[in-house]
């Protein structure tokens, strides 16, 4: 008999590019035996050149391509340029139009929730019930989205100076019908997975991360709030109208796989209920001012912040006088989280088997890492 | 009072460390601009990042101004006490740009350089990983987001 060769040994498995649970982008992973030696995040593979082609677009192009960046959270990514475009404008849009605004990303926030919640159940490698609920449950706001922009993705519904159009009517009726459907289809997902043994076992003390570590490599939204920080754009820098809306920011202080999905669980209940807000103290007036249709803001700069469902999305537009901008840097929330899970096989021993659920629980969107 | 914070901060900075800014302004509530000189430019980060508090890295950009000959360097960071966004700013010769990595200051700054550099071919003296972010690794078309780059037809 030979013995068993004892040195350690590194090999590098390549999860991806085809589409890895979601999106395109592949991982590198060195193991030594089953234990991660080094995690590599190899991204570019949706790159468009997104900040390229937004310097040879009009103003009111740039929309197109800058809600391309996450089909499941279109409005929060469209909202981010037409703020920064407003500011270099000097456009305030009507009240009633910041309150649909709010009211459609908080839409987008739970759809983007929701999805994550089907792929970190998915990633467990137990419950593919839950992304098909998920799924389910998410029809329900498409439907709402519909109806009220006549798309299902890529609205292309906030525009400089308001939105495109009022709500129609009986909307929001419809909009508390959907939010008390999902307020009675929520304890399913409680149960399902908080309080599930076998997710629990898979989740809890998985990729933790402690609170200085999440500030210092600089993490951002569900991420951040999961180790216990409680920033959130909403609140410290109020676009729309948050600042006239009701809500708590989420944390949760264990800095794991589980805490992440327990802020967006929460963050959930607390979007249905500024969506419910919206749709009983909803403002009359109109919901756009005018704004020409090749606008040309003077030379200077204007940058935004809002919180998207996967953390903070900055736009930086750079203005020479003509009717393109002359720059856009888009800081991008997945990049920044990307960044935290390549650093995750330093911060403490993890195991291969707990890649998928480490790297879904950060929620990546890689359309909106490579722009 | 709105942009308390940031006037102070900035007065406060200019105040000490005069030799290391070349501008500190607000450039409306929440946002300041700094401009620092090229060779000091990591010192005054580790000065924003160990007595300012700007331990959260956001972001890291540039913009191409080939008229002036010139590519400014963008940080983009936040303090976690005070949350407005400071921009960091460097401005870099075009036909020389080379920059100590801020990598050593704040690690997170590591993908961002990564992208500044293959977009704009900018050299971040002592960067860890000086590979590539989001470009084929066969790219042969030049800087994409310099003025002077054209996307016409380039082979990979």
């Amino acid at each position: 008999m030979t013995e068993a060769q004892v040195e350690p040994e590194i090999m590098r498995i390549s999860w991806g590019p085809q589409h890895p649970m979601s999106g395109q982008t592949r991982i590198l992973i060195d193991v030594d035996g089953e234990v991660v030696h080094r995690l590599i995040a190899d991204l570019g593979f949706t790159h468009r050149g997104i900040e390229k082609i937004l310097e040879n677009r009009t103003f009111l192009q740039g929309i197109i391509p800058i809600e391309r960046m996450s089909m499941v959270d279109t409005a929060n990514m469209g909202l981010g340029y037409v703020l920064a475009v407003e500011e270099a404008l000097g456009i305030e849009p009507p009240e009633r139009a910041n309150w649909i605004r709010s009211m459609i990303c908080e839409i987008c926030r739970i759809n983007s929730h929701l999805y994550a919640f089907g792929l970190q159940a998915e990633s467990t490698g137990y419950f593919p019930a839950v992304f098909l609920w998920t799924t389910v449950d998410r029809e329900v706001l498409l439907d709402l989205m519909e109806r009220l922009t006549g798309a299902r993705w890529s609205y292309n519904f906030i525009i400089p100076g308001g939105v495109m159009n009022d709500l129609p009517e009986g909307f929001q009726d419809k909009v508390k019908e959907a939010v008390n459907y999902l307020r009675g289809r929520f304890e399913q997902y409680w149960e399902a997975m908080v309080e599930n043994a076998t997710f629990e076992m898979r989740c809890k003390g998985v990729g933790v991360l402690k609170r200085e570590e999440a500030i210092r490599l600089g993490a951002t939204g569900p991420v951040l709030r999961g180790s216990g920080v409680d920033m959130d754009v909403r609140k410290d820098e109020p676009y729309a109208a948050y600042g006239d809306l009701e809500f708590k920011v989420v944390t949760e202080a264990e800095g794991d796989a589980m805490a992440r999905l327990k802020v967006r669980y929460h963050e959930i209940e607390e979007s249905l209920n500024i969506i419910e807000q919206v749709a009983g103290d909803i403002p009359g007036g109109p919901v756009r001012v005018k704004v020409p249709l090749f606008p040309r803001p003077k030379p200077g700069e204007a940058m935004s912040r809002v919180e998207t469902a996967r953390g903070e999305l900055g736009v930086h537009i750079f203005t020479d006088g003509g009717m393109n901008p002359y720059r856009v840097k888009i800081n991008s929330p997945t990049l920044r989280n990307m960044y935290v899970f390549e650093r995750m096989a330093e911060l403490g021993r993890i195991l291969v088997a707990d890649v998928p659920v480490i790297l879904y629980s950060i929620d990546p969107w890689y359309l909106d890492a490579d722009r | 009072m709105q942009g308390a914070d940031e006037n102070s901060f900035v007065e406060a900075l200019l105040k000490s460390y005069p030799e290391l800014v070349e501008e500190a302004r607000v450039l409306r509530p929440k946002r300041v601009s700094i401009l620092a000189r090229r060779e000091k430019a990591v010192r005054l980060a580790e000065i924003l990042r160990d007595e300012y508090g700007f331990i959260h890295p956001i972001s890291a950009g540039a913009v191409d101004y080939p008229k002036d000959m010139r590519i400014q360097v963008i940080y983009y960071l936040t303090n976690p006490s005070q949350r407005f966004i400071l921009t960091l700013r460097v401005n870099l010769p075009r036909n020389d740009p080379k920059l100590p990595s801020m990598t050593r200051v704040w690690s997170a700054m590591e993908f961002h350089e990564r992208e500044v550099m293959e977009m704009f071919g900018v050299e971040f003296e002592g960067h860890p990983n000086p590979s590539r972010l989001l470009l084929p690794p066969n790219w042969r078309g030049g800087y994409p987001l310099r003025k002077d780059f054209k996307g016409e037809g380039v082979e990979v």
